[in-house]
């Protein structure tokens, strides 16, 4: 096997990679007000604290090019859906997402995750249930027919914020600890107070 | 389109090596070195040592999809996504295309290639390990396969050849399973896996848990320095190509030692698809080769020819290599050419996490493990399953506290955190001979005109209960280390091919009857041909092969060389 021996916890990163399925019809744009949201929503996920935040990793561009050009039609549009429910529900308090109060913001993010839970749970219930002519689960009837079920709108915007982020020059560098080439190895290291765990 | 552009005394050389990668570079490099004129042809482009290595120095933010594969490489590479990290983008680049070579399944086959100078030398493992006393007698003690014609005995000498100049880092670990090398200083384990060693090591008799031992320089030697080759310095950026040229690679070490003597040629981009033979002479007298680019058919002719196109490759050029003497494929009267397909089967193990150690990190990226060596059958150990395997792992901290945040500041700052202590360890089984296990020619043609090949082959029986087993062990030695959240897997779908350890398809025995391949890896009836890749191989073993395919070729081309002075050839 190549690329040496694999530790567990990196073998199932790689495994997650990109989502299954082909992606078909018109390709995936976000218009310059959704990026521009985007962009707002990564930042509310990883503010500016004393090292930069989203908005200057530009985890929102990295974003757009992953769903393009890594999932599935299915997932963009279900991601779609999610970027206009999250201006449904701005609206609902205020006005546009990008307008609204940092706390309004916060507001609106903690609904959107509240959804993302319950879109799992239902999920997960639906899979449970058992298709009365084949006798297999919808879970085990979904992966025969090799269905989709799209990630719910914040777990994917979370999970894509992070992984821009923390690959991105201001993230890596600066959030983690970055040693390009350690030169030489060392086992049992006591930890320094402060030590960021390293960027790979 | 036929063109013979050149004087036949033009093409001529002692010896042509097919193929650059490991078992090709080091044909190449001892050929030359004992005097010979030698070409060595590959059939992919040529990548320059260091200067090639387009994303050696590259970053994550530098890639397109940060190393991500998109759906687009999905499809171009339908093979290689099934390794999980073959196509990822810092290093596909190395890969092949699949839609570009395309192969056929009769049953699944998990076919990784990599078409350029250097080969998979420049992507492998780098696993090193010798072979023990009983890997090479089981056949014939269990009754499975062919007897090697070779011992433990006949190889030693030649593995302390190769370690020397390739550099093995390791620990002198003196156990009889598992020889020891001729090594350069061994990597350290981090602190959970010091605790896994001292728990499975105290509490399982018979088991061990030790450093890996790996083709990368931890204190190069004169002749290493001189060739360029520099320390280890523990990026793990290995697959990209290593600028410091600290993995052993036909780039960084069998290469420049060939072009040193001044007798190595070598071309790029022909295919080779042909041992020419003449029924008269009764020995080949040169190759037949196609332009990847211009489609023009080239001959090349040399005294000796080595093949070490990669076992399957190997194979397909014998199977195109007919005559009056060879009606079947080259050295194929016991119809066993393209049988007997072997690999290592894996993704089957155990991960958890481990608790303590909290304040303990490590410094630097080992591009190495833990290896723990075969235990079962071995000693007083028995099983329900014939031969064993070993365990490739490790330990190490990812990046990120538990948090029930889900965004916000202290989210984030809980995310760069030093994450928990995960450990994982995953079998690489041994795999049996089975003549039902096979390559065979279709009559689909690929670009340029040759046969596409279909596998037929997959897990045997032996190997279905191998795999119970190294699930329940792997959990077993984690557990007995206090490793908590113990979860095991045991991938069904990945087929043989996943280990990149292709083996088999031109079998060394001692009876043209029964084997393709005689004691000398010479092929049986065109005796100045020589097949030193894993295709010579009889059984598999459960360690990683090519330090043997190393071990091999030198002996074999001293032997030419030999035989070559003798007048023999």
């Amino acid at each position: 096997m190549m690329g040496g021996a694999i530790s567990a916890p990196s073998l199932v990163a790689m495994l997650q990679g990109c989502s299954t399925g082909p992606s078909a019809g018109s390709p995936f744009v976000l218009s310059a007000d959704y990026q521009t949201l985007v962009a707002e929503l990564a930042e509310v996920i990883i503010p500016k604290t004393d090292t930069p935040g989203a908005k200057e990793a530009q985890v929102g561009s990295i974003i757009e090019v992953m769903l393009k050009d890594c999932y599935s039609s299915l997932q963009q549009e279900h991601f779609l859906k999610g970027l206009e429910d999250v201006e449904v529900e701005s609206k609902k308090i205020g006005g546009k997402f990008v307008d609204l109060t940092a706390d309004q913001k916060v507001e609106v993010v903690k609904i959107m995750v509240q959804k993302a839970k319950d879109e799992s749970v239902q999920n997960e219930e639906k899979a449970k249930q058992v298709d009365t002519e084949s006798g297999l689960t919808k879970e085990e009837q979904k992966k025969k027919d090799e269905v989709e079920v799209p990630v719910p709108f914040f777990r994917i915007l979370k999970e894509l914020t992070l992984f821009g982020y923390f690959t991105s020059e201001p993230g890596a560098t600066q959030a983690l600890d970055f040693v390009p080439i350690p030169g030489r190895y060392e086992g049992c290291m006591k930890m320094e107070p402060g030590q960021k765990a390293y960027a790979l | 389109m036929y063109i013979q552009g050149n004087a036949k005394e033009q093409n001529s050389y002692d010896a042509i090596v097919v193929g650059s990668g490991i078992s090709g570079g080091w044909a190449a490099k001892e050929l030359a070195e004992k005097g010979l004129k030698v070409l060595m042809l590959d059939r992919g482009r040529h990548i320059e040592h260091v200067s090639g290595y387009e994303t050696a120095m590259k970053e994550s933010w530098e890639f397109p999809h940060r190393g991500r594969v998109d759906l687009k490489t999905k499809e171009e590479y339908w093979a290689g996504v099934r390794t999980g990290y073959t196509a990822n983008e810092e290093h596909r680049h190395h890969f092949e295309k699949d839609i570009d070579h395309p192969y056929e399944e009769k049953r699944r086959f998990d076919w990784i290639r990599g078409y350029h100078t250097g080969g998979r030398s420049l992507m492998w493992g780098r696993q090193s390990y010798r072979w023990n006393e009983r890997d090479f007698t089981a056949n014939l003690e269990e009754g499975v396969g062919v007897d090697w014609p070779i011992r433990y005995k006949d190889l030693a000498p030649w593995y302390a050849y190769v370690e020397k100049f390739a550099g093995i880092s390791g620990n002198k670990d003196g156990l009889d399973v598992l020889p020891d090398s001729d090594f350069q200083p061994g990597m350290e384990l981090n602190c959970v896996e010091k605790e896994l060693k001292k728990a499975v090591e105290g509490k399982m008799a018979g088991r061990h848990v030790i450093i890996g031992r790996v083709a990368h320089l931890t204190a190069p030697t004169a002749e290493q320095t001189a060739l360029g080759r520099g320390s280890c310095q523990y990026r793990n950026r290995c697959m990209r190509g290593c600028p410091y040229g600290a993995y052993f690679s036909t780039q960084s070490a069998t290469l420049p030692a060939a072009n040193k003597t001044g007798n190595l040629t070598l071309i790029n981009d022909k295919i080779v698809y042909e041992v020419i033979f003449d029924d008269e002479k009764k020995k080949a007298t040169g190759v037949r080769a196609i332009d990847q680019n211009t489609k023009e058919v080239i001959e090349y002719y040399g005294k000796i020819v080595f093949l070490n196109a990669g076992a399957v490759n190997s194979a397909w050029i014998m199977m195109q290599s007919k005559s009056k003497t060879h009606p079947n494929g080259l050295g194929n009267a016991s119809d066993q050419l393209g049988r007997n397909v072997m690999d290592h089967h894996l993704a089957v193990g155990a991960s958890g996490t481990y608790e303590g150690f909290e304040d303990m990190y490590y410094f630097g990226r080992r591009p190495n493990g833990i290896y723990i060596p075969r235990f079962t059958n071995w000693g007083s150990d028995k099983r329900d399953f014939l031969r064993g395997f070993g365990y490739q792992g490790g330990a190490s901290r990812g990046r990120g506290t538990k948090t029930e945040l889900e965004f916000g500041a202290d989210f984030k700052s809980a995310m760069t955190q030093v994450g928990p202590w995960g450990i994982g360890i995953q079998g690489f089984g041994e795999t049996l001979p089975d003549p039902n296990n096979r390559m065979t020619l279709t009559d689909k043609k690929d670009q340029w005109g040759l046969p596409i090949i279909e596998f037929d082959a997959a897990w045997g029986d032996n190997e279905w209960k191998m795999r119970e087993t190294m699930m329940t062990e792997a959990a077993n030695m984690l557990e007995a280390a206090g490793v908590k959240n113990i979860s095991t897997y045991h991938d069904k779908e990945k087929s043989p091919g996943i280990g990149i350890h292709e083996m088999g398809t031109a079998r060394m025995g001692r009876d043209p009857k029964t084997s393709v391949l005689n004691p000398n890896n010479q092929v049986w009836g065109a005796e100045n041909v020589f097949v030193t890749d894993g295709a010579a191989m009889v059984s598999s073993s459960c360690v990683n092969p090519s330090l043997t395919y190393m071990a091999l070729t030198a002996r074999a081309a001293d032997f030419a060389v030999q035989e070559l002075k003798r007048m023999n050839m």
